[in-house]
């Protein structure tokens, strides 16, 4: 009788929590989902150069790629918006970066990602990406080891080699993939 | 009131969780790499422990002595939760700022800790004192930490951005010749382990005293 009523009271209590957390949930949800709808609409307009951006396409059988949307400039195709997922240090890494019909990258920003804080976590800053614009071409490859950069920018990604290589993979076969369209 | 008053100031500098129980060093020793991920840590920690400390406090009485733990637990992790659905829902920019640290703070064992060793045997007024004088003590300790490894493995200090002002105060010679293993694991336990001497020396040299005066 003593371990049914132990139980009971354990039970009660979780009971009480899942309750508050799933009228929580219910109550936060719709401004959470505009919020992170709301991120996505930011990241891609900011990396669209100001060209119009057109309907989503889904990408099956990439290990990189994970959806598109062309861009266009007065009616003309100049370039396409990819989501590239990689891995990091501290797992899956979100990326949206636009490439020009050449597979040049022209914006890139890091959306998602679980990195350590002032580590790997740098990646997420404005400037972060800078390095590779322009890049993806076969005189100007996407810089895939610390030894391609500057040594200013070597410096900048010093300690976090591995999210800054998760996020070349993914730059590199975004390229790759544009270049193939 | 002049006891709520010292179980406030304990938490700040004689029972420091940091460097006098050491208490939460896994968070302490990874966010301290910039100032800013310090005082927000410490302040998700005082928020959680304080409502933890209520909670469990007004619950000791029901709650059976062989499941108060699992029951510490579900009160703590859900406490955290409503704080990550909370800032994500509504105060996203610090929500984003926070990052993978909200979550942590359900495995800080200092809240925890204070739970079992005074949350249960208080009442419920001491127990909220305790909770900020530790969340108080947790933030200047991660702090202090933070200024010294960001300093001299960065040559920066930063705070939030503010309006136009991106947070970042440069430090002059370290700006330009970092010693980088300061910002590495490395450079934390390093640190650490000075601090820890301090303050050991700090404690024993005050007890000192006390036993000449006693004298």
């Amino acid at each position: 009788m003593k371990y049914v009523k132990t139980a009971l009271i354990l039970a009660a209590i979780c009971a009480v929590a899942a309750v508050v957390l799933a009228t929580l949930n219910m109550v936060t949800e719709p401004a959470i989902e505009k919020y992170e709808n709301q991120k996505v609409l930011s990241a891609l307009e900011s990396v669209s150069n100001g060209m119009d951006i057109g309907d989503m396409k889904t990408v099956d059988g990439d290990a990189y790629v994970q959806y598109l949307y062309p861009l266009t400039k007065n009616g003309k195709t100049g370039g396409y918006i990819l989501g590239l997922s990689s891995i990091g240090y501290g797992g899956e890494l979100g990326i949206i970066a636009s490439f020009d019909t050449d597979g040049l990258v022209m914006n890139a920003i890091l959306v998602s990602d679980s990195e350590t804080p002032g580590v790997g976590k740098k990646a997420e800053a404005k400037g972060y990406m800078d390095k590779f614009i322009g890049t993806g071409s076969d005189s100007n490859p996407v810089p895939t080891s610390k030894s391609m950069l500057s040594d200013a920018d070597a410096a900048a990604v010093s300690g976090a080699t591995i999210t800054y290589t998760g996020i070349t993979k993914a730059l590199k076969a975004g390229s790759a993939y544009v270049r193939s369209l | 009131m002049k006891a709520n008053i010292k179980e406030l100031t304990k938490g700040i500098f004689k029972e420091n969780p940091t460097f006098i129980i050491m208490l939460g060093m896994c968070p302490t020793l990874a966010v301290t790499t910039q100032l800013v991920n310090a005082i927000g840590m410490g302040a998700g920690v005082l928020f959680v422990l304080l409502f933890s400390n209520i909670f469990i406090s007004l619950l000791k009485n029901v709650i059976p002595n062989s499941v108060r733990i699992p029951c510490y637990v579900v009160v703590i992790a859900s406490f955290v939760t409503i704080v990550q659905m909370v800032f994500h829902a509504y105060l996203p920019s610090i929500y984003e700022a926070l990052g993978v640290y909200l979550p942590l703070i359900v495995v800080n064992c200092i809240i925890l800790g204070r739970a079992e060793a005074f949350a249960n045997k208080n009442t419920v007024l001491d127990s909220a004192f305790d909770a900020i004088g530790m969340g108080i003590g947790f933030t200047l300790a991660l702090s202090l930490i933070a200024i010294i490894r960001e300093s001299f493995g960065a040559g920066t200090i930063t705070f939030f951005a503010i309006g136009g002002w991106d947070g970042i105060i440069k430090v002059p010679f370290f700006n330009k010749w970092p010693i980088r293993v300061m910002t590495l694991a490395a450079g934390a336990l390093l640190l650490m382990g000075y601090l820890k001497a301090f303050f050991n020396w700090n404690t024993e040299r005050k007890a000192r005293k006390a036993e000449e005066v006693k004298a």
